[in-house]
Formats: structure tokens, C-alpha cells, sequence
């Protein structure tokens, strides 16, 4: 299955962010990674509640063979932990997701929320102050009426740069259940919030309403058997959205249709295979992430153990199925037993869509290639590869024989697991999470 | 025999419960068939650790809880289908819901399971086949074993009716079915191969008084006195906490499949202490759950134990237990794996104080 096999990947390690040693704190713990629109910020959130926005250097951009930096930017506390009382439970203030909004000014503005609120922020730049006031001092006290003899104009003169992250809106109370998505809408205006049963439509504006467009909660909750796991717009029609279930199906919805859009316009679900049948078929096909690709046409869905990109005219099965990592399928009970089976791995596409890209485990992520239908397998450790050398490909093998750079299955590290990914928008830089570091891989140009 | 197993390989074993299992009889040999249940069992007695183990400063994830439950009913619909109907003992149901409260909890079924599954559980380790069915006549002595899987709670509360025969309790609340009619077809095409391979009936007449006589076809628990034993072994120490289930399941799995070769008296749990308790080993899965590291002093006074008059025997070492543990989870290094394996810590005083408040006393 792996195409590379030995030899050099096109990638190279480019930058490890965070604690390199191995004592992490639960905080610190990466639980959110995105690229924004022009791959110019890259903002990670974390199990604390607090989000780090990195910034990619401008000056080396002319030089197409430098590799890009990446500089913390702003970092900040967006979410708390609160408390529910009524059911006696903390609400973590573990980041779930970020999402940015397309850029319209100076500012730049992201959505983070954790499992219950979401947050407007924006971040701004701040490089001037203004100097010279008539009634304040300079340190703002204010002067004494019988002082004041003249009259200026303030100046703003150069500072040094100062971001500033502020919170400019609150959306809060509109979900019962855990918060699993957030999608801003490509009308620039409205965003859905998906929890375990229902997805929200909001108004950026307006904080104090939101529209409910899907509940499958039942009526009776013993009965319920299915929970919505991820959802998002799509990038190009401002009234179709997908949401995955735990049942390994994808709903595209219209909301052209109806304001409750419970029913589908489309159903995304493949056959189960018959010869492949286990206990945990159905906790295997749960859908982890949906991302429709950058020109709307496909769409994909990571589920435990396979990449599969639909073409959204065809609800039938994928045109394309990739096997992420196809030897755990014998170490289900396994996985089951230590919770593994239920890590929520995402997916992202190339730029151009022509390649995708997602984790797995021992600090591995995969990487397909559509059309020459290859893949690769590579390492995100800081160890073994220093910035610049081109990343060896791994092999994970079921035999007992080794070869290099080859990894028994019985070896992996399940506690290493690469389960958030983003994909620069225009150049060939992927960032991803370890549990306790952020990698940044950029592509050879050679 | 704990501890006495070669060692295998995970993923042989894995590949032999799974793939063979399921390659719906074309071929499959009789163990497999057989580890089939047993891998059934394990993952059944996993789901509930999950589900009932859990006690988080956070809300537990939704979409994980449906996830157990689901297969937890499968499990429970594959058991019905195998005709494994019996009375059922239901604890106290919890205070109705409030119409407004939108949280989940599981439902009553998966209490129900818990005594569906016990006569199972119990005779395995005896005869790793005759885990399939267990006749309905399998009556003379359910409470105690089902006693060992309902809360200790709920035995101080209602230690009378334990002891004595059950009423017929009421049918299982009503399950969402499951729709996939494929899914039980290749799972009963499975099981009735199991039926087929069912060997010649068991020597249980020694050392089962009062059990009716299982018929060829099924397998019948081979002795219902090991279920008043195992009233009686719910009193000792329960410590094996839940790694004891998950070597046994593979130690069973080592035990040739033939159920003749073991010697008669192997079925009787009192002269074999390894045997019994690695019959109860299983059995105190949801009591290790629910109260592991207890002081077990407490049990001495538990009315079954002392209305059946035997004595309890001993219970063989826990290290043997840890070390097959190791030897099944190659995941042992990995943080989930091993905080899966810690045992739920509660105090006897504090489940007094949550009856209390359930029962209003």
C-alpha cells in the first residue's frame, strides 16, 4: 500500500513548536490546529482554553527555496472552565475547534469554541499610539485646567507592535450537548455550530438568538442510537451544508427546503462490506471529520480507518477510498478496550485539492496523492529529522520480518496520535499536533 | 489454569476471533466459533465497564456512550435470538426522568443483560462451549448468580427475595430493534454452527442437583450449583478487578475445545478451585465495577452466603491474573490502556448514601 516505499519523501521537517521534553502538562495539549484564509496566520487552541496564533515571516516570501517561519503572533485565553450546576459537571474549556473568517480589513477575526460557547475574536494590530494630548498627560493623568497655556493637535507616533485579541461577541445557551463543529458560511454572515444532536444557524451580529436547522434528537432519549459528529458549510453555496453521523452516513442538507432541515437532500452512505463485518463496524464507520474540498465539488470523510472522497453528485459510495491505516483492523478488541477506537482523527485537502492528508498513530500522518494514487507514510518527530532533510517514509508491517524503516504494528505507540491537521491554503506547508508539539512539514521545491 | 497458557500472539488471536468468526461457517473450525462467544463476552463485559465505570469531573462524550450502547443491545439482541430468555431480575428502576431532562442514560435493557448473560459467564470457564445457550429450564438457581451481578446496594436492600427462586420478573423493557437483518443473519448462521458443534451432553448429573438434563443440542449450564456457589464467591475478595476478565477470556480460549476432555469434576466449583474461581473471575465483573477495594468483611454477612452454609474457597492469586494481562494487551505502555484497567473506586458508604436517596429512606 505505500507507494514511496524507501527513500525520501518531498517533505521536509520545517519547525516544532512547544516543549520538546516528555513531561506535558493536560493544558497544554494541543486540541485545535487551522490555517487561515491566506495561510498567513496558523492558530492552534489547546486543552487550557487558550489559543496561539503563529505568523509566518514576511520577508523570506521572495525567496521561493527559503523555508517559511512561523512566529508566535498573539496568544491568548479564550475559553474558561465553568460549571454547570444543574448536573453538577465541569464544562472543559478545552478548545473543540477554530475557525477563521475571510479577512475584510486590517483586523483579522476568528470563531473558537469549546463544548458549549462559541467567541468572535478578533485580533489586531496595534503600532501607533497617539502622543500629545491638550488635557492628559502622557502617563494619562489628567493635567490641571490652570496649566493648560496651549493648544495642539495628538500625533500618533510608531510604537513597538503590540497585538491585541479582544472578544467581540459571546454566543452562548444554544446547545444542550457537546459542541463538535463550527462552519463559517461563504456568505461571510451566518455560521453553524453542530453539537451531538442538533446544528444551530447564527448571525454573527446577534448573540442572542440562534436557528436550529437539525435535531434528530428522539423523542424518548433511551432510544436514541445516532449522534451527529461533525458538520460543515459549503465552501461555495451559502445554502448547503453536510453533517457526518455516528453511523458512518453524511447528510447534505438545503436549507433552500426548509427552515428544520431534518430532512436530507442527500445521503452519503456506503454499503457495509459484509466480508469485513466485526463487532466494531459500526464504531469504526462513525465519521470523525467532513471537509469539502476547496472547489466544492468533493467532499470527504475520515472515518476510523479509512479517507473516503465523494463526489457529491454520487451518494451511493466514494469515487476514492484510502486505507489510513488498514493493519489496526485486526487489533480492534484492542483498540475498543483502551478507547482508541473512539479518537477522532480530521482530514484536509491540498490547496489544489489534489492531494489529502490525515493522522494516525505513533506520531505517523498519511498522506494520498489522487491522481498517481499514491501515498506515503511519515514520521512528525522532531528527532529524527532535522529542519530541512528530507523526511524517510515508513512502512508498517504485519510480518515479523523488518526491514528499514519499517515499524511493526505491535510497536506502535498509541499514546502518539496525530489527530489534528491543517493544510496551508496556497503553499505546500502542513502543520499538525502531537500531543504535545506542533510540526510544521513544507514540501521540498526541487 | 491462570497463568499456565503459552503465550499467543494478539493478533493471531485477533484474526482468529474476528475474521474466522465471521467468515459465516464456510470452513470455520469449532474453536473459532467458540472464541467467537468468547470475544462476544469480553467485548459485552468491556462495554459495560465503559459505560458504568466512568465517573468523570466532565460530562462524558455523548456520541461514545451511544456508541456502547448500541453494541451493548446488539449483543443483547444476538443473546435473545440465541434463545437465551430467562427470567430477569431488575434492580430498582431510577427515579423516572423529568420530562425536561435531555440527558442519556443508558437504558433499563442493559440492566436486563446482566442477568441474561450470567449463566454464560459462569459456565465457561468449565466448558468453553457451552457459553452458547442455556436452556430456560435453567431456573433452580438464577438468583444467586444474578446476585452477583446486581449492586451490593441492592442485596442489603432486598436480601430476602434473592435468596429464594424468582418470580417470573417482568419482560425486558421494550429495545429499539436494531434494523439490520443482514447483521443477524450472519451472526445466527454462526451461531447455529455453534449449535451444531455442541458435543455430547455434559456430565452434569453429578454435580447438578436439581438441573434439568440438557438436551443434546443445548448446552446446559453443566452445573447449577456452581451458581450458588457463586453466591458464595461473590463474598471473598474480589480484587482481580477487571483484568481478570480479559486474560480469562484468553485463557479460555486456550483450553482445548473439547469439553470432554476436561475431567467431571472440573464442573464442580468447590473441589476445583481454579476452575471456580476463574468462573467467578467473570462473574464479578460488574461487581468489581461497581465496588473494588471494598472491604469485603462486609460480605460475610451477605444472607446467601450464609443461608447456602459452604464455606467459600479460596480464591487463586491475583498475580496470575495482572500477569496474563500483560501478556494479552500489548498495549499495556499506553496511558488509555492502562487507565482503562484501574477499577472503579467506590465506597460502600457512599453507594449506602445513593440508595438511601434513591430509596428515600
Amino acid at each position: 500500500m505505500d507507494g514511496h516505499g524507501d527513500g525520501q519523501s518531498r517533505w521536509c521537517l520545517s519547525q516544532v513548536k512547544g516543549a520538546v521534553d516528555d513531561d506535558v502538562a493536560e493544558a497544554d495539549i494541543i486540541s485545535a490546529v487551522e490555517f487561515n484564509h491566506s495561510g498567513e496566520l496558523l492558530a492552534t487552541g489547546d486543552r487550557g482554553g487558550r489559543i496561539v496564533i503563529f505568523q509566518q515571516e514576511q520577508e523570506n516570501k521572495s525567496l521561493p527555496q527559503c523555508r517559511a517561519e512561523y512566529n508566535v503572533y498573539s496568544t491568548f485565553q479564550s475559553h474558561e472552565p465553568e460549571f454547570d450546576y444543574l448536573k453538577s459537571l465541569e464544562i472543559e474549556e478545552k478548545i473543540n475547534k477554530i475557525r477563521w473568517l475571510p479577512q475584510k480589513n486590517a483586523a483579522h477575526f476568528l470563531l473558537s469554541t469549546n463544548d458549549k460557547t462559541i467567541k468572535l475574536w478578533k485580533i489586531s494590530e496595534r503600532d501607533k499610539r497617539p502622543e500629545g494630548y491638550n488635557l492628559k498627560e502622557e502617563d494619562g493623568r489628567y493635567r490641571h485646567p490652570s496649566s493648560l497655556t496651549t493648544l495642539r493637535v495628538p500625533v500618533f507616533q510608531p510604537m513597538d507592535l503590540m497585538v491585541e485579541a479582544s472578544p467581540r461577541r459571546v454566543y452562548a445557551n444554544a446547545h444542550t450537548y457537546h459542541i463538535n463543529s463550527i462552519s463559517v458560511n461563504s456568505d461571510n454572515e451566518t455560521y453553524l455550530s453542530a453539537d451531538d444532536l442538533r446544528v444551530n444557524l447564527w448571525h454573527l451580529d446577534y448573540t442572542d438568538r440562534s436557528f436550529n436547522i437539525v435535531d434528530i434528537k428522539p423523542a424518548n432519549m433511551e432510544e436514541l442510537t445516532e449522534v451527529i459528529t461533525a458538520s460543515e458549510f459549503h465552501p461555495l453555496q451559502c445554502n448547503t451544508f453536510v453533517y457526518g453521523s455516528s453511523k458512518g452516513s453524511v447528510r447534505l442538507c438545503d436549507m433552500r427546503a426548509s427552515a428544520l432541515c431534518d430532512q436530507h437532500s442527500k445521503l452519503f452512505e456506503e454499503p457495509e462490506d459484509p466480508s469485513t463485518r466485526s463487532f466494531f463496524s459500526e464504531i469504526i464507520s462513525s465519521i470523525s471529520d467532513v471537509k469539502f474540498s476547496h472547489s466544492g465539488r468533493y467532499m470527504m470523510t475520515r472515518d476510523y480507518l479509512t479517507l473516503k472522497i465523494w463526489d457529491l453528485h454520487m451518494e451511493s459510495h466514494p469515487v476514492e477510498t484510502y486505507q489510513v491505516h488498514g493493519y489496526l483492523r485486526s487489533k480492534l478488541c484492542s483498540l475498543y478496550e483502551n478507547d482508541c477506537i473512539f479518537d477522532k482523527f480530521e482530514c484536509c485537502w491540498r490547496g489544489d485539492d489534489s492531494e489529502v492528508m490525515t493522522g494516525s498513530y505513533n506520531n505517523f500522518f498519511r498522506m494520498f496523492e489522487r491522481e498517481g494514487q499514491r501515498d506515503v507514510t511519515l514520521e512528525a518527530s522532531w528527532e529524527n529529522g532535522s529542519p530541512g532533510c528530507p523526511l524517510k517514509s515508513w512502512r508498517v508491517s504485519t510480518g515479523s520480518r523488518r526491514k528499514r524503516n519499517e515499524i511493526g504494528v505491535d510497536c506502535l505507540d498509541f499514546s502518539r496520535k496525530i489527530l489534528y491537521t491543517s493544510w496551508h491554503p496556497q503553499e505546500n506547508i502542513v502543520a499538525l499536533a502531537t500531543v504535545n508539539n506542533l510540526y510544521l512539514f513544507q514540501e521540498k521545491l526541487n | 489454569m491462570l497463568g499456565k497458557g503459552a503465550k499467543r500472539k494478539l493478533d493471531e488471536d485477533e484474526e482468529g476471533l474476528e475474521g474466522k468468526a465471521l467468515a459465516a461457517g464456510a470452513g470455520a473450525e469449532g474453536l473459532s466459533k467458540v472464541s467467537y462467544t468468547l470475544q462476544r463476552q469480553t467485548i459485552f463485559n468491556m462495554s459495560l465497564m465503559k459505560l458504568y465505570n466512568h465517573r468523570a469531573v466532565t460530562e462524558p462524550s455523548l456520541e461514545k456512550r451511544v456508541l456502547i450502547n448500541n453494541m451493548l443491545r446488539r449483543i443483547q439482541d444476538e443473546l435473545k435470538q440465541e434463545g437465551n430468555l430467562r427470567p430477569l431480575f431488575f434492580p430498582p428502576s431510577p427515579p423516572p426522568d423529568d420530562p425536561v431532562d435531555e440527558s442519556f442514560r443508558e437504558p433499563q435493557p442493559a440492566f436486563s443483560v446482566l442477568s441474561m448473560v450470567a449463566p454464560p459467564i459462569s459456565q465457561s470457564p468449565a466448558l468453553s462451549a457451552s457459553s452458547l445457550t442455556s436452556p430456560s429450564s435453567g431456573l433452580s438457581n438464577p438468583a444467586p448468580l444474578e446476585a452477583c451481578l446486581t449492586p451490593a446496594s441492592l442485596l442489603e436492600e432486598d436480601n430476602v427475595s434473592l435468596c429464594t427462586s424468582p418470580s417470573p420478573l417482568a419482560p425486558p423493557a421494550p429495545t429499539s430493534r436494531l434494523s439490520p437483518s443482514v447483521a443477524r443473519d450472519s451472526f445466527s448462521s454462526a451461531l447455529d454452527e455453534i449449535e451444531e458443534l455442541c458435543p455430547s451432553p455434559l456430565p452434569t448429573a453429578t454435580s447438578a442437583p436439581g438441573a434439568t438434563s440438557p438436551s443434546p443440542l443445548q448446552l446446559c449450564p453443566p452445573s447449577l450449583n456452581s451458581g450458588a456457589l457463586d453466591s458464595k464467591d461473590c463474598s471473598k475478595p474480589c480484587s482481580p478487578k477487571l483484568e481478570g476478565l480479559v486474560p480469562l477470556a484468553e485463557e479460555r480460549s486456550a483450553v482445548p475445545n473439547t469439553p470432554e476432555t476436561l475431567p467431571p469434576n472440573s464442573l464442580d466449583m468447590s473441589t476445583s478451585p481454579s476452575a471456580s474461581s476463574s468462573g467467578f473471575l467473570t462473574d464479578l465483573a460488574l461487581d468489581d465495577i461497581l465496588f473494588a477495594d471494598i472491604d469485603t468483611s462486609m460480605y460475610d454477612f451477605d444472607p446467601c452466603t450464609s443461608s447456602s452454609g459452604a464455606a467459600p474457597s479460596k480464591l487463586a492469586p491475583m498475580v496470575t491474573a495482572d500477569e496474563l494481562l500483560k501478556t494479552f494487551s500489548p498495549y499495556s505502555g499506553a496511558a488509555p490502556a492502562v487507565s482503562s484497567n484501574q477499577p472503579f473506586k467506590m465506597d460502600l458508604t457512599e453507594l449506602d448514601h445513593i440508595m438511601e436517596v434513591l430509596v428515600g429512606s
